[in-house]
């Protein structure tokens, strides 16, 4: 009858794991083998999907749009040029300018990989990949995403380069004007789900919205609210500084803003934490409005991708096509735009809520 | 509108017995360069004649500052014009003592004295008394003497000490009190479209100041370029000004003052073929331009810049057919062009036309559709970057910046040479003086340019086989009557790229100098960009179009 959904997975990752390696006589330490393994496998997958999207997919996709060829030389589709790439970036001398403050300077590539990092922890990926399930996990992935501006103003600050000073204050101002909407827009999802725990938001788009041609259609956030969808995609290319909205780095202006100074291995950080970011944005808006792991024939996992591939190739689109506003400019379509839209979004799904409890 | 119906407005005729009657005992001699009447001054009236001749003669721009270095006497040379009458043209003559040079400084009536004075300063050693900035603009500050004089030692090795570029920033420190910082924007920048540096003073995001600081691409181009013979030396150098493309219009710059100075005629056949040229090397550039100009503003990884460099590609092509390079052309020649259009003849006119006809009105589609109509676009450039129209007189601005400015201003019109008087096309002008009409001003010429070409394929298709004449009989060494004088400019991709050749009876020019339109545009980035913030100064400079070649020379 209605469209197949993916059975909501209660059993997480680690859980999975201990049964599977037989590390129940082991108690506490068991788990906490069993837990780094998950967290290991999940780090994993997104690096490798970094590792694909980086030095491969971005430069295709971009090629795409503007009449290109990008890489065809390395391997098959020139997809060798992932393994020539990191070996290239990794094997570069690591420049350490005169005066930079360390160990900040060298702490922040650090801080920006591992917080994008550390939100993949809450976030279920459909076919039993689920590392965590707190209550809070909503408020997790958004505290721990932005921990991510720590580390962009430490890495500008300690740089010692007035470029780099720039784009640190740029990233801050932006990450602030841009969080605030972002969460607000977040919260009117969890009134409407009533929960914050990542596995029952999932679980409770799953449930059919209205029957369209005997097809039901699910209650996916972006269909209940598309409003704020819409809002939500705006804010995070801000939140992952992509077109129109990359100002932190803006080469043309401030070279690589905060990332001027940083090159070999703390260049390949900047960089993975500013894709693992994207991916990060993507299975937010996965999670938050697009049902999750969701979807018919397939398996939740390939979903759960093929989504966050979307939301990828939204961010490369928009850069391929809008140019970058002006620093003044971004600040006030923030907090004059979408943080207004985004408090009165938050105030009509409360109302209806509301009325809909009453 | 073709030149024959257009009648300047604003234009003032003059008589050269009325402005020496005018100037009285500040003058003391009388001359005739080829292209215009010009009159011999004191060096300590220079401010008092010129704003007589800015005021009460109408001549709003002071095109070029020569200055000549001679056996008893320096000499600078200030070329006059109308910006709505360039034909009307004329020279002021100061001489200095050979011992000690020093002549009263033009800048404070014209702005544009400004960089031109540092640069007769830097090259030739002539002392302006109350310039605002005299310092070498082209050479380091370290330089010793000044390398265009005869007594110069070339081979002299320039030893600079260490101590004196230890901390060139010393002095800028301005401690912990200060409100601004001192942001070093190049010689190595994304934005900066070659090696230029900019002195930005920054206060927060917004900017304070800005002084350009040029010459890392000076290559003494004239110094070259005189001691080349007239007939087959020099004319590979124009191509390496503007090397984005617009060669070939260079090359007619050179063409057109040697050829009024030595009273070379070109066959009609040959100024068809070069006007087709010509405006193939502007689309060529203005799709440089525009390509380069939406980096700046769009970020690197955007569509729109490889949309024009593609549609650049092909202008490339059809340039690699006529002339067999695609940048350094060398294409021109005194009296004519190298050679005919190439056989095929008809697949060269179908590729042309296909272009033309086809392919670059698509592509100007795609382009108003992804830039000129894109609202953030808009956001962007729209009202940021205002360079006033008086203002632009003043610096000499020419080209789409001045036209951008509400200054209707184009050689091809005002002063034709070639077949341009006889086609059918516009002078694209616009009145807002900003970032966007700046860039709007440039996407509409190529459009012009098209219309251009596309007539002159018409011409050369029915021309009649027997009288494709391609160069006239020229002399193999062409050697000038001493004395003569000329200032001949063609409008470049630019603005207006003048040049000056005094011949001295041999077969290589006694002065070449280079009136770079990108120079002068340049030198209006402070008046655009002051007050506003980053990356406004980084789309004004885009919008600029310089190409640094041509500002170092």
């Amino acid at each position: 009858m209605g469209l197949p959904v993916t059975p909501l997975e209660t059993v997480l990752l680690p859980e999975r794991i201990v049964d599977a390696l037989g590390l129940e006589g082991y108690g506490v330490l068991g788990e906490f083998v069993a837990g780094l393994l998950a967290a290991f496998l999940v780090a994993n997958i997104m690096l490798i999907m970094t590792a694909v999207a980086g030095p491969w997919a971005k430069r295709k996709i971009r090629a795409r749009f503007t009449d290109a060829i990008a890489v065809n030389r390395v391997g098959p589709f020139g997809l060798l040029i992932i393994v020539a790439d990191a070996v290239r970036l990794l094997s570069k001398e690591i420049i350490i300018p005169e005066g930079v403050d360390r160990p900040a300077w060298e702490l922040a590539p650090i801080i920006v990989a591992l917080s994008a990092l550390l939100g993949f922890a809450v976030i279920p990926m459909g076919s039993g990949i689920h590392v965590a399930d707190p209550e809070v996990g909503a408020v997790f992935v958004f505290a721990v995403a932005s921990l991510s501006s720590v580390g962009l103003v430490m890495g500008g600050y300690a740089s010692n380069n007035k470029y780099s000073m720039l784009g640190g204050l740029r990233a801050v101002a932006q990450n602030i004007a841009y969080e605030i909407p972002l969460i607000l827009i977040a919260v009117s999802v969890v009134v409407f789900a009533g929960t914050l725990r990542m596995s029952e938001i999932v679980a409770v788009q799953a449930e059919p919205l209205i029957l369209v041609a005997g097809i039901a259609i699910p209650s996916w956030f972006a269909i209940v609210n598309p409003f704020a969808f819409f809002l939500f995609l705006i804010a995070n290319l801000a939140e992952v500084g992509r077109n129109p909205f990359d100002t932190p780095e803006a080469p043309n202006e401030i070279i690589a803003g905060y990332q001027t100074e940083y090159s070999g291995v703390y260049f390949v950080l900047f960089y993975l934490g500013e894709f693992i970011h994207i991916f990060l944005g993507g299975a937010i808006i996965a999670t938050f409005f697009l049902g999750g792991p969701a979807g018919p024939v397939l398996p939740g996992f390939v979903w759960f991708l093929i989504k966050i591939w979307a939301i990828f190739l939204l961010t490369q689109w928009a850069r391929s096509a809008v140019p970058r506003v002006r620093i003044d400019q971004l600040l006030d379509i923030g907090w004059k735009g979408l943080l207004v839209l985004s408090f009165l979004n938050l105030i009509l799904t409360a109302l209806i809520v509301g009325v809909i409890a009453a | 509108m073709s030149t024959l119906e257009h009648a300047p407005e604003g234009a003032v005729e003059v008589d050269p017995d009325e402005v020496v009657d005018r100037l009285g005992d500040r003058v003391i001699g009388r001359d005739e360069h080829v292209n215009a009447p010009a009159v011999i001054i004191r060096p300590d009236e220079v401010v008092d004649t010129l704003t007589v001749m800015r005021d009460e003669f109408g001549f709003d721009l002071l095109s070029c500052v020569t200055a000549e270095q001679f056996p008893d006497r320096y000499e600078s040379i200030y070329h006059l014009k109308q910006y709505a009458d360039p034909t009307t043209e004329f020279s002021i003559v100061v001489p200095t003592d050979r011992d000690h040079p020093q002549s009263q400084s033009a800048a404070s009536v014209y702005e544009t004295a400004n960089w031109h004075e540092r640069e007769a300063y830097d090259l030739i050693g002539i002392e302006y008394q109350d310039h605002p900035d005299l310092k070498r603009i082209l050479l380091p500050d370290t330089w010793t003497g000044h390398p265009l004089t005869d007594d110069y030692n070339q081979d002299k090795p320039q030893v600079v000490a260490y101590e004196a570029h230890e901390n060139p920033l010393l002095d800028h420190t301005e401690g912990a009190e200060s409100d601004t910082i001192l942001l070093n924007m190049g010689p190595h920048h994304p934005a900066t479209h070659g090696v230029l540096h900019l002195k930005v003073t920054l206060d927060g995001e917004q900017v304070a100041d800005v002084e350009p600081d040029i010459g890392y691409l000076h290559r003494c181009e004239e110094q070259m370029c005189q001691q080349g013979t007239y007939r087959h030396q020099i004319m590979p150098y124009p191509d390496r000004w503007d090397y984005a493309s617009a060669g070939l219009i260079n090359e007619w710059a050179y063409a057109r003052a040697a050829e009024d100075l030595a009273e070379i005629e070109v066959p009609e056949y040959a100024q068809v073929i070069r006007t087709m040229g010509a405006e193939l090397s502007r689309m060529a550039a203005h799709f440089l331009a525009l390509g380069t100009f939406v980096l700046d503003v769009y970020g690197e990884f955007n569509a729109l810049s490889m949309y024009a460099i593609r549609d650049r590609e092909k202008v490339q092509k059809i340039l690699e057919d006529l002339t067999g390079q695609r940048l350094m052309f060398n294409y021109l020649r005194l009296g004519g062009v190298a050679w005919d259009i190439p056989e095929p003849r008809e697949e060269f006119f179908e590729n042309v036309k296909k272009f033309t006809d086809e392919e670059l009105p698509a592509s100007m589609d795609e382009v108003h559709d992804l830039l000129t109509d894109n609202e953030i676009f808009q956001l962007r450039c729209v009202g940021t970057g205002v360079l006033e129209r008086e203002v632009a007189k003043q610096y000499g601005a020419g080209g789409p910046v001045a036209r951008a400015s509400g200054i209707d201003t184009d050689l091809r019109r005002d002063d034709p040479y070639g077949i341009y008087d006889q086609l059918d096309w516009e002078v694209i002008t616009d009145d807002a003086g900003d970032v966007y009409s700046r860039v709007l001003v440039r996407v509409r010429e190529v459009e012009q340019s098209a219309k251009i070409v596309r007539q002159c394929v018409d011409l050369l298709e029915d021309w009649p086989e027997d009288e494709r004449e391609i160069q006239s009989n020229v002399p193999r060494t062409l050697k000038p009557d001493p004395d003569r004088r000329v200032y001949r400019a063609v409008e470049g991709a630019k603005g207006e790229l003048g040049i000056y050749i005094r011949a001295d009876g041999t077969d290589k020019p006694g002065r070449f100098k280079i009136r770079s339109p990108c120079f002068c545009n340049l030198s209006t980035l402070p008046e655009m960009a002051e007050g506003e913030f980053i990356p406004d100064l980084i789309a004004s400079l885009g919008s600029i179009d310089i190409i640094l070649g041509e500002v170092d020379r």
